[in-house]
């Protein structure tokens, strides 16, 4: 399959989010990108099996919204900044 | 015999029968964890899987399963394959007193042999990266040996940590990492933290298999894995200087990644499919940057699938959670026997001690859960008598059946602390914990009818010996 015949995918499958980068593509040219969600970061190969890759597929407890990203509590918490600290 | 490095040791697993090389091409995903997955799905000794023909790949080697069997966890220890469980804790708690054994360092580490840097930086590039669970927010590196050094007291050796983390990819020079609080890297990147400072770090992968097993090993801030290791292997460990960080890294990876972690940054990280059987993740995590990366050439890249379990884990940190908690009772309770602490990386403990009074049990069990380790696991622990074999458990069935009068023998302690992956805990990090004691009361504790046990005849051993020798000669 070539870059030509494959559909660009419009849709993070976990989270919607319609900006999507290539991370990286198959050594054996046009098996397979590496693709990622800019704004979930969910990370997946267009060869993974669609409950992986498409949005319509995607299992709903793995769903992922902008909220869940916003509230996602920091681990381990960031410390507080010592007095004498550089920066 | 010690091994130096990942490869010797797939070739004595080769020889062994304990490596299958599976030469059909394979999807990466779901291929590569599926096929790792069922090793744990069909039977005892499963072999470590070596796969080079990956749809897409022109030059992928993945190793999978290394340590995923009781005969290849006899092997990573120099050991006859069919050495029994209960021998291979004995073997590695015998071989703990020669602690530490000085490290040997080597200057021509073979990862030496290719280099990238800054701009350059690829790790898709480096290594054959793919998906383990269905659920996973990305492609982790699960097995590395993280190294780091205490940002306040850099040339202690001893603090120096050799961790495994999860680590997931999340860029082609970015990582997402997860320092759980109760471990030696969270206390190096708080008092990075606090300063401001980046804290740097070397990410080995493809490790002897004996590095791999300290690195996930529970053991005190300032003692060094190193030292560990070389115990272990009753020989020095080979360690190399690492280029940028300056750090001490094992003479025989197969890659080693340097970067530092950004200081004071989190990032959305996971989920990942844990050791306990549960994903955890959709938290904010600390943010590594790859800044170098050497490698040998024709790397490995060997990965471990990690699920509802038995998975390669549970053999991995089976008994390398058992000897640091028999090691730390005893120095207090010489009663105490042998310790099964297999289950969830010492979630749920076995003890069998002997009883030095009435209640004493129970004071051993209260002890496995202030031990470091216990901080953040032993959630509930079952004491049994010292002739009963805690890896049978069988025989531990039949002691919590015969011995345990739930009133009296089930306590459970409100509130105490453990790790925030566990998935009964509420909230998490918080839980409750339970001693179950299937021991047998002794004075003053006169509860019961234990007055006559039936104890094995005096003669079956040499019997047991006997049948075992006449089974065997008619093969």
């Amino acid at each position: 399959m070539t870059d030509e015949t494959r559909p660009a995918p419009t849709l993070c499958p976990r989270c919607a989010f319609e900006t999507i980068d290539r991370l990286a593509t198959s050594p054996v040219p046009g098996v397979w990108d590496v693709l990622q969600c800019r704004q979930c970061l969910y990370t997946w190969r267009t060869t993974e099996p669609a409950r992986r890759t498409r949005r319509d597929a995607y299992p709903e407890q793995f769903k992922m919204t902008l909220a869940d990203i916003e509230n996602a509590i920091e681990v381990p918490a960031v410390p507080p900044l010592r007095a004498d600290a550089a920066h | 015999m010690a091994h130096d490095d990942l490869r010797s040791f797939l070739d004595t697993l080769d020889k062994e029968g304990q490596l299958l090389h599976l030469t059909e091409e394979v999807l990466p995903e779901p291929d590569l964890a599926a096929a790792a997955n069922a090793t744990g799905r069909i039977g005892e000794n499963a072999p470590a899987l070596y796969f080079d023909n990956v749809k897409g790949f022109t030059d992928a080697r993945i190793a999978m399963n290394v340590h995923g069997s009781w005969a290849n966890h006899a092997l990573a220890l120099g050991l006859p394959r069919t050495t029994p469980v209960k021998e291979q804790v004995e073997t590695f708690a015998a071989r703990w007193d020669a602690f530490p054994v000085a490290p040997e360092r080597r200057e021509d580490a073979p990862w030496r042999e290719n280099t990238v840097e800054g701009a350059d930086v690829d790790l898709f590039s480096v290594l054959p990266l793919f998906r383990l669970n269905d659920g996973d927010g990305g492609f982790y590196l699960d097995k590395a040996a993280v190294v780091s050094r205490d940002p306040e007291d850099p040339d202690n050796f001893g603090k120096q940590n050799v961790g495994t983390y999860r680590i997931e990819v999340i860029g082609t020079d970015r990582l997402a990492f997860q320092p759980v609080p109760m471990h030696d890297i969270a206390q190096h990147l708080r008092k990075a933290e606090e300063a401001g400072e980046d804290l740097p770090v070397a990410i080995t992968l493809g490790n002897d298999p004996v590095t791999t097993i300290v690195a996930g090993m529970p053991m005190a801030y300032d003692q060094s894995e190193y030292e560990m290791a070389g115990a272990l292997r009753g020989a020095p460990a080979p360690i190399a200087t690492a280029p940028l960080t300056g750090f001490d890294v094992p003479w025989g990876s197969e890659v080693v990644i340097e970067g530092v972690i950004e200081s004071r940054k989190r990032q959305i990280e996971g989920p990942f499919g844990e050791f306990t059987g549960h994903y955890s993740g959709g938290r904010r995590m600390p943010v590594i940057r790859v800044d170098r990366v050497s490698y040998r050439t024709n790397p490995v890249f060997e990965s471990l699938y990690l699920g509802m379990p038995w998975t390669e884990v549970d053999y991995l940190v089976g008994p390398n959670t058992c000897v640091p908690l028999l090691k730390q009772l005893r120095a207090e309770f010489p009663e105490v026997q042998a310790v099964n602490a297999m289950y969830t990386h010492g979630l749920m403990v076995i003890i069998s001690t002997a009883k030095r009074y009435g209640g004493f049990a129970k004071a051993v069990g209260m002890r496995a859960m202030t031990t470091p380790h216990g901080l953040g696991y032993v959630a509930q622990v079952i004491l049994v008598d010292e002739d009963v074999d805690p890896f049978n458990l069988p025989q531990v069935m039949w002691a919590m059946s015969a011995k345990v009068n739930p009133r009296d023998d089930v306590v459970v302690i409100p509130n105490l602390s453990v790790l925030e992956l566990a998935p009964a805990a509420q909230p998490a990090g918080i839980t409750s914990k339970m001693i179950i004691d299937a021991t047998t009361p002794v004075a003053p504790d006169v509860r019961g009818n234990f007055s006559t046990p039936a104890k094995d005849l005096p003669e079956t051993k040499e019997w047991a010996a006997k049948l075992q020798e006449l089974i065997a000669a008619r093969r």
